[in-house]
């Protein structure tokens, strides 16, 4: 068969060169070998075994798919509404597990035709953009970028027991805010928060401490893993705090003791003032002695000297 | 006509008959001048002398090379690679030294002192903090000032001048010793934890220098341990190649850039090059580099992970971030010019001070005053600069060390702080790779002011530091600042990152204070570790170098100049043509005759007046009054191991078993050999007679009268010669050209310039 094959292709590209001309011709031409090579496609296919039509998703790898598919779904959504105030860890750490054990389910199953073909290389790998990779890829560098695994226990369910003693106090420091704060909303009158600054200031000092010293023990036990950043949800809840003590309370009003910073810095910056001109009064200066070179000075040389000092 | 001292004289007797009443006018002339002068940069100081790169071919070394075969030759190959592998394992292991006690010490003094900030902002009393500051930073600088000021006054500064000067051929007193290692390596540390605004880089380019001197000669008379390794290379010559070796083991080390450290050699110095030793040299950075990184990978944790191979490491610049495009080259070359004036400045300004220093801070005490003074004072400055900043930044994602929050909200801290709160390295790296937006155009602004004036008055101080850091910092900080105002003017175009010009910053100052270029290149790129930087780095250098060049010269060549040594550079001044080798030399010359009675040796080599370390040997001629020609020339140096020895002829006679004197002994002696007062010489031998025959250098270099200075240059340069015999054409000495006779010539503003002499 073969043979006739090319025979024919060759019929078709003499017909296509001695016909240049006559286009209407050639692309009746062209349709015509393309007919022929679709033909010898299908012929490829059948001598492999296969049938014509696409290879179907088993339907146990399509069960996979779909469970993946929900459970993105799922920690998508729950990570859009805890997006703000960031909640991140504390909300959607079971959504992850979940993920995370479906594209586990995928990445081992096994299908029941042949080893060749699973579920795994069917769904994960068999295409250019491996939208499954993609979004589990997502998701992963979220989480790790969010640090969630620093406010949860080892073994990843619930949170560890210093993120609970922080949130603890962050709502006890929010509680005491609102209830200083009753009856006056925060944008009316800027000036006129003494009253939570006094009452909530030893809540806030210990917020503040605790949180400093979870930092201080995560740089030190950091060092063999990644970064020195606590998760998310901590780092959130002491900033939103930090900022409305600070900012918008206007509690932590340094003492600004500038008169005895400029008295001292400018006795200091005077001193190089005194030392340079003692120095330069008292301090004999350092001479040179001359020394005459041995040396035949003639006529040309002299002149030569002279001539390029004048 | 001989003159009335008991030395053979030559050179004023062909002479008289020409030009007698001029040679009277010439001898009255110089006395006008007063004989003490103030300091001054137009001298040359007789305190250096000259190193010798030439081989001395007398029968002994002959005799040794005819003993020595083949395959020992061979080991001496062998041998010299050990020795570069020795010298860049040791250098990079200082560095590694110096880099984990300044971290670790620095951090110490950060802490106290952010202790202290934070505890009375909120009680008040900072004027306290600032008190704690500047004393602790005077006080650690006192014990680095003190201990150079007192005990090693050459590792002083970067010491990159000395060795210049050293590569140069000059021999600078104690530039190479292991005490000066020792000094240089804890002064830096204690200068860079004392917060001055230096670097450490720089030093370590002497330090490499030092370790190479020391291994390779298998000893150390600082220890007064002789290792007797080693011993072939107990000479100049060998001596100063691996000196290059250990420079750019050195530069290696601190900027992570062993090809720019072997450039660096080039360029700065080894006059003497050749293929194996650029291979031999290359080998040395190379292991420096990697020993350091091992060392520090360790050091920090990750074992064998080698990506910090610097002591300061610029860290990566993204390309795809950081890309540019040719719309940004004039920007940079433009960049370039700033660089150049402000560099030019920076070298202006450090000229006068340094010039008053040396002449009115000349004893260590007030050295060791004035040091601590700077420490204060850049504390304090940076206290109030700090104290006066409003300019805060969110602590969260960013990568400070010591954050001080002082007037700040919770949660922020002082932007300023990170600039003045740390090491000038951290500072550094900090203004290449903070992102956009976490400085603000005021606190760079007045950062880069105070910071420029800090560093110049810091440079030149008794302390030994760095300048390559400080001009970095004041560099990116401009450059960060120009980056900002730029992105400002664009409407925050993608293109312009202010990283990208802070690193271009920071090339364009560090280019136009010291002048390097092709080293500095290859440096910067090889520390960015972005090899697409090559071109506007390059670029900009040129341009630094090229306007800076326009007004003052070179930091480095500015401070060579201030300490009067006589250097040689590549070329002679170029309107010199019409000056030749007669007017150049010296004379009369002191010779010797080939068999000289012993007495006349000693009083010449005794002679104050006339302290010369080379002298022509000439004919001996029974009857004094006929001038000979020249036969060899001899070193004081060999004369003195001579003497020590007894070499005399009478003695020779007498006993038939004396040994024979081998290169060795004078290679033992090398490379202080004992002053003359040191050798007894008894009346009796006085009288001997003592032959030199076998020990001079039978074929020295010599030129003709009427050779010109820029061809006597050049001879001189290219050979590393120390001496030049100066012959008439019946071969009779004349003169005698030296390093000092053509380092006078220098061209001037308005054109050629000479020189005087000056004791120092």
């Amino acid at each position: 068969m073969a043979p006739l094959r090319c025979l024919m292709r060759l019929l078709l590209l003499v017909l296509v060169f001695a016909l240049g001309p006559a286009a209407g011709l050639r692309r009746r031409l062209l349709a015509l070998q393309s007919l022929v090579e679709a033909e010898e496609l299908a012929e490829e296919l059948w001598g492999a075994g296969l049938p014509g039509d696409l290879p179907e998703l088993e339907p146990e790898c399509r069960r996979l798919l779909a469970a993946f598919a929900e459970g993105s779904a799922a920690l998508t959504d729950c990570l859009g509404r805890r997006a703000r105030p960031v909640r991140l860890c504390q909300a959607c750490n079971l959504q992850y597990r979940h993920l995370l054990a479906q594209y586990g389910n995928i990445a081992r199953a096994v299908g029941n035709s042949s080893e060749s073909h699973n579920c795994a290389k069917s769904i994960l790998t068999s295409d250019r953009l491996q939208i499954v990779v993609t979004l589990s890829e997502f998701f992963n560098e979220t989480w790790e970028a969010a640090n969630c695994a620093n406010c949860l226990k080892n073994s990843s369910e619930g949170l560890s027991n210093s993120t609970v003693v922080f949130l603890d106090l962050f709502n006890k420091s929010l509680t005491c805010f609102e209830h200083n704060l009753q009856g006056q909303t925060i944008y009316v009158s800027p000036n006129n928060y003494t009253e939570v600054c006094k009452n909530c200031n030893e809540t806030y000092r210990m917020l503040n401490d605790l949180y400093n010293n979870l930092q201080r023990m995560n740089s030190q036990g950091g060092e063999s893993g990644h970064s020195a950043h606590l998760c998310i949800d901590v780092e959130d809840a002491m900033n939103i705090t930090r900022k409305l003590w600070s900012r918008t309370f206007n509690c932590s009003l340094p003492c600004s003791d500038t008169v005895p910073v400029i008295a001292v810095s400018s006795f200091i910056l005077f001193l190089p003032i005194v030392f340079y001109l003692s120095s330069f009064l008292h301090s004999k200066q350092k001479k040179r002695i001359l020394i005459l070179p041995k040396r035949i000075q003639s006529n040309a040389s002299l002149v030569n000297i002279q001539e390029k000092y004048s | 006509q001989l003159t009335a001292s008991p030395f053979l004289r030559i050179g004023q007797l062909s002479n008289v008959d020409l030009n007698e009443d001029i040679h009277e006018l010439e001898t009255e002339l110089p006395r006008q001048h007063p004989n003490e002068i103030p300091h001054n940069e137009k001298l040359l100081s007789l305190k250096y002398e000259s190193l010798d790169y030439d081989n001395s071919e007398n029968q002994l070394f002959l005799e040794e090379e005819r003993r020595i075969n083949h395959t020992a030759f061979r080991t001496v190959e062998i041998k010299r690679w050990v020795i570069c592998a020795m010298i860049g394992i040791l250098t990079g292991l200082v560095a590694c030294f110096i880099d984990i006690v300044v971290e670790n010490l620095a951090g110490l003094k950060y802490r106290v002192v952010k202790g202290n900030i934070d505890k009375f902002t909120e009680k008040g009393g900072l004027s306290f903090s600032l008190l704690l500051w500047a004393t602790l930073n005077a006080s650690v600088v006192m014990v680095g000032s003190v201990i150079v000021a007192f005990i090693e006054p050459v590792a002083a500064g970067s010491g990159i001048p000395q060795i210049k000067c050293y590569l140069n051929g000059v021999k600078i007193p104690h530039v190479v010793r292991l005490k000066t290692l020792a000094i240089k390596v804890c002064g830096v540390i204690l200068s860079v934890v004392g917060g001055l605004a230096v670097g450490k880089e720089g030093p370590m380019i002497h330090s490499g220098a030092v370790i190479a001197a020391g291994i390779s000669q298998g000893r150390s008379t600082s220890l007064k341990r002789d290792f007797k390794i080693f011993e072939y290379f107990r000479r100049d010559t060998e001596k100063r190649d691996f000196v290059s070796a250990g420079a750019a083991a050195g530069v290696s080390a601190a900027f992570g850039a062993p090809v720019g450290g072997v450039l660096f050699s080039l360029e700065e110095g080894a006059s003497f090059w050749n293929q194996f030793l650029t291979w031999r040299i290359f080998f040395a950075s190379m292991i420096s580099t990697f020993t350091l990184n091992s060392v520090l990978s360790v050091y920090h944790g990750n074992a064998w992970d080698l990506s910090s191979p610097g002591l300061i490491n610029f860290g990566r610049f993204d390309t795809e971030k950081m890309g540019y495009t040719i719309q940004e080259i004039p920007i940079f070359i433009f960049m370039g010019v700033v660089g150049g004036i402000l560099g030019a400045l920076f070298n202006a300004l450090n000229y006068w001070l340094t010039m008053f220093r040396i002449r009115y801070i000349h004893r260590p005490c007030l050295q060791v005053v004035e040091a601590m003074l700077v420490a204060a004072v850049t504390a304090t400055v940076g206290f109030v600069m700090i104290y006066c900043s409003r300019d805060c930044q969110p602590i969260q994602g960013s990568t400070v060390a010591y954050p001080l929050q002082l007037f700040c909200a919770d949660g922020e801290y002082n932007s300023m702080a990170t600039a003045f709160f740390n090491t000038p390295e951290k500072s550094v790296v900090n203004l290449f790779h903070d992102p956009p937006g976490s400085y603000n155009p005021m606190t760079l602004g007045m950062f880069t002011l105070v910071y420029f004036f800090l560093a110049c008055w810091t440079y030149g101080l008794t302390v030994s530091a760095g300048v390559f850091i400080p001009s970095l910092l004041i560099g990116a900080a401009w450059g960060r600042l120009f980056g900002i105002s730029l992105s400002y003017l664009t409407k925050g175009s993608i293109w312009a990152d202010p990283g990208k010009y802070a690193l271009m910053g920071a090339a364009a100052q560090l280019g136009g204070i010291v002048r390097m270029t092709l080293s500095l290149t290859v440096i910067m790129m090889e520390a960015t570790g972005n090899v697409t930087y090559g071109f506007p780095i390059m670029l900009v250098l040129m341009t630094a170098k090229i306007v800076g060049d326009y007004f003052v010269e070179g930091l480095y060549d500015m401070h060579i100049q201030l300490q009067s040594v006589p250097f040689l550079h590549w070329e002679a001044p170029v309107t010199s043509h019409s000056l030749t080798a007669r007017e150049v030399m010296s004379a009369p010359v002191t010779c010797l005759r080939r068999i000289e009675r012993v007495g006349t040796v000693v009083d010449i080599l005794s002679d104050t007046s006339s302290n010369h370390n080379g002298f022509p040997v000439v004919e001996s001629n029974p009857d004094t009054s006929q001038v000979a020609g020249l036969r060899g020339l001899i070193l004081r140096s060999q004369l003195i191991v001579l003497l020590k020895h007894k070499v005399f002829v009478e003695r020779a006679n007498l006993s038939l078993v004396q040994r024979r004197l081998k290169l060795k002994d004078f290679r033992d002696a090398y490379p202080r050999f004992p002053p003359i007062q040191s050798i007894h010489v008894s009346q009796d031998e006085r009288e001997c007679m003592i032959d030199l025959s076998e020990f001079m250098n039978p074929s020295p270099y010599t030129v003709p009268q009427e050779a010109s200075l820029p061809r006597v240059f050049k001879l001189f340069r290219a050979l590393g010669l120390r001496h030049l015999v100066v012959v008439d054409n019946r071969n009779e000495v004349v003169g005698m050209v030296t390093r000092k006779d053509l380092a006078r010539y220098r061209l001037g503003k308005e054109g050629l310039e000479e020189l005087s002499l000056a004791q120092t």
